[in-house]
């Protein structure tokens, strides 16, 4: 899927904030800071998946 | 007039208030056949997806179970918010690729979807039965949850048994006079009023029981630092240590994509586009889940001693204490709303899923679809409802087997949809495989496992069979359709991006 629509590593980015970086996180207070701006960012990776997408149906 | 009759009569006027909006739906609609009742006629636009959508995420199990886990174990609660945002992603893909395929199909529900890709009526059946068996203990939720909501807000007056039966008889009336248009728009009305109830409560909490933002938030790091990390309260016993977070994350996003609710909503979408937008907007929506558990950890210091499901009532223990009785209700109602939508779209998914692909098997009751469907819920209703007063458990518990169970489903149906050598033998081998461990596993109290999510080992296995049957097991019998009729790849369908644009 990714390789046929590169433009979807955006959507990686959640896993990554939520998921892979939680051993480097889970200190106090810095992990509930940590999960509400990886929840802040989410709709920003999301985003410019669909720019992306949008921009490659537009040359494609 | 009594604390409890005002918070009650506030809480019975918005109850009217929601029929009446379901009603009003109705009328509305256009046609009145199966597709029109279980998704809308395929005509819902951008507002109406977005607050349905982001309604099935804020359940009752938001406002209860959320601020009752925050009480109890802090941190690993964000579950909750993880997935929920890692699942949105997913479903920037999985959403218009399901509608796309269903709209080109004529296709109602996930398990007629099964159905189709395998060419064979009964799989759709054994999709609707296996899902309805892991739906229940959701519904079971959402009518623990309202019953707890109507039994507080009452001051006790009414009884949770009674309450437990107003929150289902409440419920199947609404749905199955307004089908999913009605959820739609109580949603509108419910997202308004979570909102500004949350809003309001996570300003008022801390201002009113400790002076403050920077006092409450001081008071919680130094006295209650256990809650604010991995494993939480619990400590290592638990079993909620980074190993199950990060499990249950990767799988409960995953099966929310296939959950039969999401993809009602999926369907009931006028354009693969409105989905890719909503994609973007509805984790935005994810930020409020962090009130409830911020309140439950402030109901630590509030009142403090409370003990296994009674933990649950930690949020409104503190509205209770300290508002007055018409705010109780307000807040009440928006709590209510939190069970009614959800269970609404769960009641009428499974009513959906038996009308097209179980109940139709026997040709004479093809014409009676809808009807049939709407009996079905009414049924599912009271298997929940007597599920509720013969076997309670706690609410994230009954989340928890919810989403294991489901996710057994995802190789046979998501990676069937796009890998063609996906044979029905391997897939059906995969999932027999997946709910016997799933369900041995959390029967037996070996959930997590290793600190894992049993849920996740079961997919694990199951997608490992399912794929090694296809390719080395019996062949599928042959299936002369092109892949554009078997497979759901957005160049198949509308569902390409820029489709819709001339």
């Amino acid at each position: 899927m990714i390789r046929r629509r590169p433009q979807l590593v955006w959507l990686l980015l959640p896993y990554v904030l939520f998921v892979a970086a939680l051993p480097f996180v889970n200190r106090v207070p810095l992990l509930v800071l940590w999960l509400l701006g990886a929840t802040l960012v989410t709709p920003v990776a999301v985003g410019l998946a669909r720019r992306a997408d949008l921009k490659r149906g537009e040359r494609g | 007039m009594s604390p409890a009759a005002v918070a009650v009569s506030v809480f019975a006027a918005f109850m009217v208030l929601t029929v009446v909006l379901g009603l009003l739906a109705v009328r509305r609609q256009q046609g009145g056949g199966l597709a029109a009742w279980s998704v809308g006629g395929r005509s819902l636009g951008p507002v109406f997806i977005w607050v349905l959508m982001a309604g099935e995420g804020y359940t009752s199990f938001s406002y209860l179970g959320a601020a009752g886990w925050g009480y109890n174990y802090g941190a690993p609660v964000l579950y909750v918010v993880a997935y929920m945002s890692c699942g949105y992603a997913v479903g920037y893909v999985v959403g218009p690729m399901l509608w796309g395929y269903a709209r080109k199909h004529g296709l109602v529900a996930l398990s007629d979807t099964a159905a189709h890709r395998y060419r064979r009526p009964w799989v759709g059946a054994a999709v609707a039965v296996l899902a309805t068996v892991f739906l229940l203990p959701y519904i079971q939720l959402q009518i623990t949850g309202m019953g707890i909501v109507v039994s507080t807000i009452s001051y006790g007056t009414i009884g949770q048994n009674l309450a437990y039966f107003l929150a289902f008889a409440v419920t199947t009336g609404f749905v199955v006079v307004s089908g999913l248009r009605g959820s739609a728009w109580v949603s509108v009305l419910k997202d308004a009023l979570v909102v500004l109830t949350l809003a309001f409560l996570f300003v008022y909490v801390p201002l009113h029981y400790f002076g403050g933002f920077g006092d409450f938030f001081g008071r919680l790091v130094d006295e209650k630092g256990a809650w604010l990390k991995l494993p939480g309260n619990g400590g290592a016993e638990s079993g909620y240590g980074i190993g199950w977070f990060a499990s249950t994350t990767v799988l409960n996003s995953l099966t929310v994509v296939i959950f039969p609710t999401t993809v009602a909503g999926y369907l009931g979408a006028r354009d693969a586009d409105t989905l890719r937008r909503n994609a973007v907007w509805l984790p935005a929506y994810n930020v409020l889940l962090f009130i409830p558990m911020v309140l439950g950890t402030a109901a630590l210091f509030v009142v403090p001693g409370l003990v296994g499901a009674e933990s649950n009532l930690a949020l409104f223990k503190l509205v209770t204490d300290s508002l007055p009785a018409w705010a109780v209700g307000l807040v009440g109602v928006a709590a209510a709303l939190s069970s009614i939508v959800p269970m609404a779209v769960f009641m009428l998914v499974i009513g959906t899923m038996w009308g097209r692909s179980v109940l139709s098997l026997a040709p004479r009751l093809r014409s009676r679809e809808k009807g049939l469907s709407q009996l079905v819920v009414v049924v599912a209703g009271v298997l929940a409802l007597l599920m509720t007063y013969t076997v309670p458990n706690t609410l994230v518990r009954l989340s928890l087997i919810s989403y294991e169970g489901m996710a057994q489903l995802l190789p046979l149906v998501l990676l069937g949809l796009v890998w063609r050598r996906m044979t029905l033998v391997g897939g059906a081998c995969g999932l027999a495989v997946g709910v016997a461990l799933v369900c041995g596993l959390v029967f037996t109290g070996h959930d997590p496992l290793w600190g894992v999510n049993a849920g996740l080992l079961a997919l694990v296995v199951n997608l490992a069979v399912s794929v090694l049957v296809s390719l080395y097991g019996p062949p599928e019998r042959a299936d002369e359709r092109a892949d554009e009729d078997v497979l759901a790849l957005e160049e198949f369908t509308e569902a390409a991006v820029g489709a819709g644009r001339g």
